[in-house]
């Protein structure tokens, strides 16, 4: 039995952030109807495609965001559209949006309009909220980043600040919708209430604990305002290179410094001066320090540096990137990959479930849809005649 | 309101740690469940209440701000009032138990039989040390959910792999995305981007199992690995690894979406920035108009994304030399108005004073306390129009509960209560050792 099992979700969403969401939705069993336009969701023409080769059913991001989703094609700009997703409203517990307000009132999948068809929840995921000063303004990745007021401390303080790699900022925000639309769907389940719930992708953003909401509170507390730093500090710490990579250490006074020393094992560092604090402050005693730390790191792999830190429980990690991440033996035999198998791809690896349950897993059920795959199956369960959807399709309505 | 609350009657026993763990337990309190804190006044848990038990206001002006940016004198209970920390407590309740001992053992498995939810991310085994196995937990409730966020897995070779956000960030791929194109990841600062993720997922997680147990009244484990959950923020990178073998390293500002140019170009003033994408040749069209089309950018070689690319080095420079001499904040809504996507690169102070965010409701009030002093609160990022989803009541103190917990919930009687607190379980403040310790 999957955990949402039952539930059926009318998805909207395209690009990043929405179809994030209603993956996690759909990955968990719940039954998502992707609402798609007629020249696809943006999403298809993201890179990176399998073999470096454009297409609708290619793309990467496109797959990874919509396995286990189906694909209804129906142009919301035509007048009829009204009628085709009333229906499709009658038989979901739950829609997602995520179109700017204006646009959502010309699509006709406002709140106001959907709610009428249907008193279901709506999670409505938009870049700046329903009102406010910068409702129609536009996002990027970068620029919700750098608006989210962690960015400004990030980098280095002679240069440019810096974003966060991919497209973190936008999936955070689809993330934070999802826990929004659990939250909906229980209070639906459990009180039979349906409601609007507005999730702001730049709120959202402010809200990260990793290091804004908690500067923004220092700043309210103490006056001062994060800086990009000047470098690490400390006697020890930050990103080591390795003889192949680089590794992150946290060696702060203590006993993450013992550990760390533990792990190099050279007696000189076992001095107790090492754990006077004002060590850590003086430049002296840090070139003292990489003297024998950075050949000793330099002279082992970044597998061989992890198996060092593990036996002493230091806290230092390789850095990987995704070549290591599919390459590591032990995700791999733990799942964290699964595979998809398409028609037009054959069988890909695939990002695999990021918890596990013990009773309803995570699982994939199907690759992700090509365009309009389900238009007719979902409009027939809606109770279209095959009449009724040849006229539709010959009007442009669905497709 | 509060009726229309999802997790109302949902009663959490808290063991979550530093970030992760504590935001995904947050998630569910904003949502109605009482989310009960337990804290050991002799055991000072690291990175989870502040950076440091003992920090006076000295120490706390030389460290930065997010982790230490108390109130200028940080008092005797930094605790209280860790900027890092303490939003993470709100809407949670706090209770002290020396649960090494066997009174205090029972005193939390008492808490477990009447609790829907354990939720914890210790180091791994610590809460099997403590005796509470996912076994020895289902004997006291055989319906729970248990929700483990482990660094690296409970199982695998890694299992003894210690490490907090930076060291996660660098083992999912994340670390090596972020950084200068032209210098090596040793100019990192540390973004712990996977906390925000974890605690993100972990709630996801437990409203799922909630639901499967509300239809079937059957609990389960959950194991939420935060690796391989934060794996999920790049998956462009992971997957051009997989299906094409390629290694995605930094590309610094740029986009990895085809938008060019997408970067943070200088304006007026110090330390004052702007971040501009053209999302589309339409935006980039639209730039160079406002831009009152200059040579350099209204030539047929940069009216498409791949002209664009070519000459994304003289681009940028051409566009941060025009930016350089303009009004941060003016050229942020010139541009919007004019169709470009761009935005100012906010300092916190900066946010905590943003006009939207003020006119949008993101903050709250609350009054001063003895450990901190009246200022403005984050509310939950997201609206709901009838649950009652917000800041309700204020991060829990250590102990705050102590009464709550143990006279109404358990029922202990005035004796016991003396008992306990004469031994050490109910405190309000930690033990002389623990802040030896920590």
């Amino acid at each position: 039995m999957d955990a949402l099992e039952g539930l059926t979700v009318l998805d909207f969403t395209s690009h990043l952030a929405g179809p994030y969401c209603t993956r996690l939705l759909a990955d968990m069993g719940a039954r998502v109807i992707k609402v798609e336009r007629p020249d696809g969701d943006p999403a298809r023409t993201v890179q990176p495609f399998l073999g470096d080769q454009p297409g609708p059913d290619r793309g990467a991001t496109w797959h990874y965001l919509n396995t286990n989703k189906e694909s209804v094609v129906v142009d919301l700009t035509k007048p009829d559209a009204g009628g085709v997703v009333r229906r499709l409203m009658a038989r979901a517990q739950l829609a997602v949006t995520s179109s700017a307000p204006l646009v959502e009132r010309e699509l006709g999948i406002d709140y106001a309009r959907l709610s009428s068809y249907a008193d279901i929840p709506v999670v409505s995921i938009t870049n700046f909220g329903h009102d406010g000063p910068y409702r129609d303004y536009r996002l990027s990745d970068t620029v919700l980043y750098a608006m989210g007021a962690e960015m400004y401390s990030h980098g280095l303080a002679d240069r440019e600040p810096l974003k966060l790699g991919g497209t973190a900022a936008i999936l955070q925000g689809g993330a934070m919708a999802a826990v929004a639309a659990m939250g909906a769907i229980t209070a639906y389940e459990v009180h039979g209430v349906g409601q609007l719930i507005d999730v702001p992708l730049f709120t959202v953003q402010i809200s990260n604990i990793d290091r804004r909401s908690s500067s923004i509170l220092a700043y309210r507390f103490s006056g001062r305002v994060q800086q990009r730093p000047q470098g690490a500090g400390g006697l020890a710490g930050g990103v080591y290179p390795v003889a192949d990579g680089f590794v992150e250490v946290t060696a702060t006074a203590g006993n993450y410094w013992r550990r760390f020393v533990d792990m190099i094992d050279d007696d000189a560092l076992r001095d107790p001066r090492w754990e006077n604090p004002m060590m850590a402050m003086d430049p002296a005693a840090k070139e003292e320090a990489d003297g024998i730390v950075y050949p000793w790191m330099l002279s082992r792999t970044r597998a061989e540096v992890w198996d060092e830190a593990r036996k002493v429980r230091a806290m230092v990690a390789p850095i990987y990137d995704g070549t290591d991440l599919f390459g590591d033996e032990n995700f791999r035999a733990r799942g964290l990959w699964a595979e998809i198998e398409h028609p037009e791809i054959g069988k890909q690896p695939m990002l695999g479930r990021p918890y596990i349950f013990e009773k309803t897993p995570w699982r994939i059920r199907s690759a992700a849809p090509s365009l309009g795959q389900h238009t007719d199956a979902v409009l027939g369960e809606a109770g279209f005649s095959t009449a009724e959807i040849g006229r539709l399709r010959a009007e442009g309505v669905v497709a | 309101m509060n009726e229309y609350l999802p997790l109302k009657g949902v009663r959490i026993c808290d063991f979550t740690a530093v970030w992760a763990g504590q935001t995904a337990t947050m998630y569910l309190a904003d949502m109605g469940a009482e989310c009960i804190k337990v804290e050991n006044p002799f055991i000072w848990n690291p990175m989870t209440r502040a950076a440091s038990p003992r920090i006076n206001a000295m120490v706390a002006a030389i460290l930065p701000p997010w982790i230490a940016g108390h109130p200028p004198e940080p008092g005797p209970r930094p605790w209280n009032n860790s900027p890092a920390f303490i939003q993470v407590l709100r809407n949670k309740k706090s209770f002290t138990v020396d649960s090494r001992r066997p009174e205090g053992l029972e005193i939390v498995k008492q808490i477990i039989r009447s609790s829907d939810i354990i939720a914890e991310n210790l180091a791994l085994g610590t809460l099997e040390k403590l005796g509470l196995s996912d076994e020895a937990i289902r004997a006291e409730r055989p319906d729970i959910i248990i929700l483990h966020m482990p660094a690296f897995g409970r199982t695998g070779s890694y299992v003894e792999g210690r490490g907090y956000g930076a060291h996660i960030d660098s083992v999912a791929g994340s670390t090596i995305l972020r950084g200068y194109r032209d210098s090596s990841p040793s100019d990192n600062a540390g973004i712990f981007a996977g906390d925000y993720w974890g605690g993100m997922h972990g709630a996801f997680a437990l409203m799922a199992a909630l639901r499967h147990r509300r239809r079937t009244g059957e609990g389960q484990v959950i194991e939420m690995a935060q690796v391989e959950s934060s794996a999920h923020m790049f998956p462009q990178a992971a997957l051009d690894a997989a299906w094409n073998g390629r290694a995605h390293h930094s590309v610094g500002n740029r986009s990895i979406e085809g938008f060019v140019p997408n970067g943070v170009f200088p304006t007026a003033g110090t330390d004052r920035w702007i971040a501009i994408s053209c999302r589309s040749d339409q935006e980039w069209r639209a730039l160079v108009e406002f831009l009152g089309n200059p040579a350099w950018a209204a030539s047929a070689a940069m009216a498409t994304v791949a002209g664009r690319a070519e000459n994304e080095d003289a681009l940028e420079e051409h566009l941060a030399q025009w930016t350089a001499t303009r009004e941060r904040d003016e050229l942020f809504h010139a541009l919007q108005a004019a169709g470009v996507t761009a935005g100012p690169v906010l300092h916190a102070g900066e946010a905590a004073e943003d006009p939207h965010l003020a006119a949008t409701g993101a903050w709250k009030r609350l009054p001063a306390t003895e450990d901190y002093p009246e200022v403005d609160w984050l509310r939950p990022a997201y609206r709901f129009t009838k649950s009652d989803i917000d800041l309700r009541t204020p991060p829990c103190l250590f102990g705050e509960h102590n009464d709550y917990v143990y006279r109404e919930l358990l029922g202990f009687d005035e004796d016991a209560v003396e008992r306990l607190r004469a031994e050490g379980h109910i405190a309000s403040t930690f033990a002389p050792e623990a802040l030896e310790n920590g």
